[in-house]
């Protein structure tokens, strides 16, 4: 990001300006601030963390969810201080594979690492973690999965419309001077040497639960017990900056899988009126006090198709910051549908935060879908192919998806005939 | 169906089937008030106790004598049987029944350790719902299914599945939805007149869950006998959609090109393509000569005199 690196050294050269001007004593303006020295890292307000930027729309400390495209759909990444809730899908296999990326990225920037599981022990999520993949083969290995898919159809450039060439395309490879982001290969684990070079928390909660009685448990208990050992965390490694003498601050990154599932106690999946409806969303609010107050990026998978409230559902999305919603294919009657046969699923961005602003970041993209590669996952805007049965409608991009869908039980089947094509 | 495919078949339904009780953890049976689970549930205890396994069956819906009968007096033998159904809220006082109720009969189950292969049996997952709350029931499979990867006595991790019989008719959507997450494997049944089916969907960890459907019968000693199926059924759900779903099939005008036709498009030039000959042919006048030229072609209403009235201007 050119614009941000210029403003940057801008910005630092004018802190070691004012340095040097207060130590010739030429000017008798103090540059006031915490650093009276102002030999480090100079005047900005911003925080240099390793595997953190400023976003260059609102000024945000941002870090990077694992995937570059998320990232780009999400305003730059995921900001210091909020909650990316990503609902699962519906085998749970896509959602977890977000979580191990996000946990993938903390552990290569060299974040603190908090990990709450019900289903898995932490320990065991860390084993499964994707390779990153390094500079020099990761461009062979990004081509040869793109030469890998490409139909013979789609070598032709455009001839016609050849300034559209020119636009930025939506899936961009890796670049190898990003810093940021990282690529990972999905088929490999995460080596060894980086997982204990690493410093993470485990919360595994039927171990916190075999020590007391079964019955007597309330629903609360299990996010209490959460709460708490997150905020112990915080506390004491200062991330909250209770610390003041800590040389080197570092971001925590938290990942709670499955929150809102039976196995945490909560019956909100089980039944509609639940007694204690409250707990999950009581949770999520304390829980977003915590870390605005804290160096910290959570990140929390949660089944919502099995929640049976529709209302709360809501709640959750509106007390969350980032809300991602992932629809698998597998099962549905969508799998065996040609129009998606390149996806393995859909990405909803349900919600995109309004962090110190007046407008949202949002991108343009609506229609996206996702696929895992044989190493890579990758996000790419939905392209259907024009609708050519009797029922298309020329209005626009949105009716087409919903006839498309009308498409699906058989080609002969007028869809009611709701959309006429009248000459 | 020749009989040579029909035994090769055989042996490949037989390791379709191997493969629900191999993966291990829960493995739910779905039935309903058409297809009963308990026979095919039944089956399956057989099986394992064939291989050798120490089957607990937590019997709660019929008695233990009705649930012991069809079976021979070798497999009777290996079967464990905790009786909740006579007793179950400990009334009789003769300190027979399980201790702790439902729960803590199935807590008493967790903390088994065993030197072998474990199969626990669930009749029925049902009555355990509506007698303790989901979410308990659940974290007590989750502690089951825990015991199997990391057993208490230290020994290797071996196979330790809890098969569950589940009315889903007696449930709604969220307990269903709630077991169904939890579940290794899920067996559905159903069937055509006089020919039951299991749908089974079975979900290794870290992969695609992977469904088929599995024609059957149950021989009167519970011995399972697996079947091709009605052939017409066999592939409900594939055909209807790749046949009938594609877009260019039934258009007016030709989608598609030959050879020659796709050389000629290629070769063609077309009009606003900025190609080298169009730069050549732009740039075709010298150096010495302006850049810019107008062509203009005088129609009728134009004058033109020659007898210029600019002509005496010096210029």
């Amino acid at each position: 990001m050119a614009a941000v690196a210029t403003c940057g050294t801008g910005a630092g050269s004018t802190g070691s300006i004012a340095a040097a001007a207060s130590k010739n004593n030429v000017t008798s303006f103090q540059r006031k601030g915490p650093r009276a020295s102002g030999t480090d890292s100079g005047c900005s307000r911003l925080v240099s963390i390793a595997g953190t930027r400023p976003s260059v729309r609102n000024g945000q400390l941002l870090v990077s969810t694992g995937l570059p495209a998320l990232d780009q759909l999400l305003g730059g990444g995921l900001a210091v201080g909020t909650v990316l809730l990503i609902e699962e899908d519906k085998y749970n296999i896509y959602s977890s594979l977000v979580f191990k990326y996000f946990l993938a990225e903390g552990i290569i920037n060299g974040h603190t690492l908090l990990v709450a599981s019900v289903k898995e022990d932490p320990a065991d999520i860390l084993q499964e973690l994707p390779a990153p993949l390094l500079d020099d083969n990761c461009k062979k290995d990004f081509d040869e999965d793109v030469c890998n898919d490409k139909t013979p159809d789609s070598n032709i450039k455009m001839k016609i419309a050849w300034r559209y060439q020119l636009l930025p395309k939506m899936e961009s490879g890796p670049v190898s001077s990003s810093r940021f982001g990282h690529y990972y290969d999905a088929s490999k684990r995460m080596p060894q040497e980086l997982i204990e070079a690493s410093k993470w928390h485990g919360f595994f909660f039927p171990e916190k639960l075999s020590s007391t009685n079964i019955e007597s448990c309330s629903l609360t208990h299990g996010y209490r017990k959460l709460l708490q050992f997150i905020q112990n965390v915080i506390y004491e490694e200062g991330f909250d900056g209770s610390s003041p003498q800590k040389k080197q601050k570092n971001i925590l990154r938290i990942g709670i899988q499955s929150l809102g599932s039976p196995l945490w106690g909560d019956d909100i999946c089980c039944t509609e009126n639940c007694d204690n409806s409250h707990s999950l969303t009581k949770f999520l609010y304390v829980l977003r006090g915590l870390l605005r107050t804290s160096l910290s990026a959570c990140i929390i998978t949660m089944p919502t198709h099995l929640i049976q409230n529709k209302a709360v559902i809501a709640r959750v999305t509106n007390l969350s910051d980032t809300v991602v919603g992932l629809e698998s294919f597998i099962g549905s009657e969508r799998e065996t549908n040609p129009l998606y046969k390149d996806y393995h699923g859909l990405i909803h961005i349900r919600q995109i935060p309004r962090l110190n602003n007046l407008i949202y970041d949002v991108s343009d993209v609506k229609d996206l879908a996702f696929k895992l590669k044989r190493k890579l996952f990758t996000i790419e805007r939905l392209h259907l192919p024009p609708d050519l049965s009797d029922t298309v409608s020329r209005s626009s991009k949105q009716d087409l998806a919903e006839s498309s869908k009308l498409l699906g039980p058989g080609c002969g089947m007028m869809a009611g005939g709701k959309k006429h094509l009248d000459f | 169906v020749t009989p040579s495919e029909g035994a090769g078949g055989g042996t490949r339904r037989e390791l379709e089937m191997e493969s629900v009780l191999a993966l291990g953890g829960l493995v739910l049976l779905r039935d309903s008030v058409e297809w009963e689970g308990r026979t095919l549930l039944k089956a399956l205890i057989k099986k394992s106790a064939l291989c050798g396994e120490q089957v607990h069956i937590l019997g709660c819906e019929v008695s233990e004598d009705e649930f012991r009968e069809g079976f021979d007096s070798s497999i009777n033998s290996r079967l464990i049987y905790h009786d909740l159904f006579r007793d179950p809220l400990n009334w009789s006082q003769t300190g027979e029944t399980l201790p702790g109720g439902p729960l803590g009969a199935l807590q008493a189950m967790c903390r088994r350790t065993h030197p072998g292969p474990v199969t626990i049996a669930l009749d029925s997952l049902s009555w355990l719902l509506l007698h303790i709350p989901c979410t308990s029931l659940c974290q007590a499979l989750g502690a089951l299914s825990r015991q199997h990867a990391h057993p208490g006595g230290g020994s290797p991790a071996e196979p330790l599945r809890v098969l569950g019989l589940l009315h889903e008719e007696l449930h709604g959507p969220g307990p269903l939805g709630a077991l169904s997450s939890l579940a290794q494997t899920e067996v559905t049944l159903s069937g055509t007149v006089g020919q039951a089916s299991a749908h089974i969907l079975s979900r290794r960890p870290r992969q695609r869950p992977a469904h088929q459907t599995q024609w059957f019968s149950i021989l009167p000693d519970f011995s399972l006998d697996l079947q091709g199926g009605p052939p017409l059924e066999s592939q409900p759900h594939a055909d209807p959609h790749t046949a009938s779903v594609d877009p260019t099939a039934h258009v007016t005008f030709n989608l598609h090109l030959s050879k020659k036709e796709r050389e000629a498009k290629d070769s063609l030039t077309l009009p606003f393509q900025f190609s080298s000959e169009k730069q050549q042919a732009l740039l075709r006048p010298g150096p010495g000569q302006a850049t810019g030229r107008i062509f203009y072609e005088p129609d009728a209403y134009d004058d033109l005199d020659q007898e210029d009235p600019d002509d005496d201007l010096d210029v």
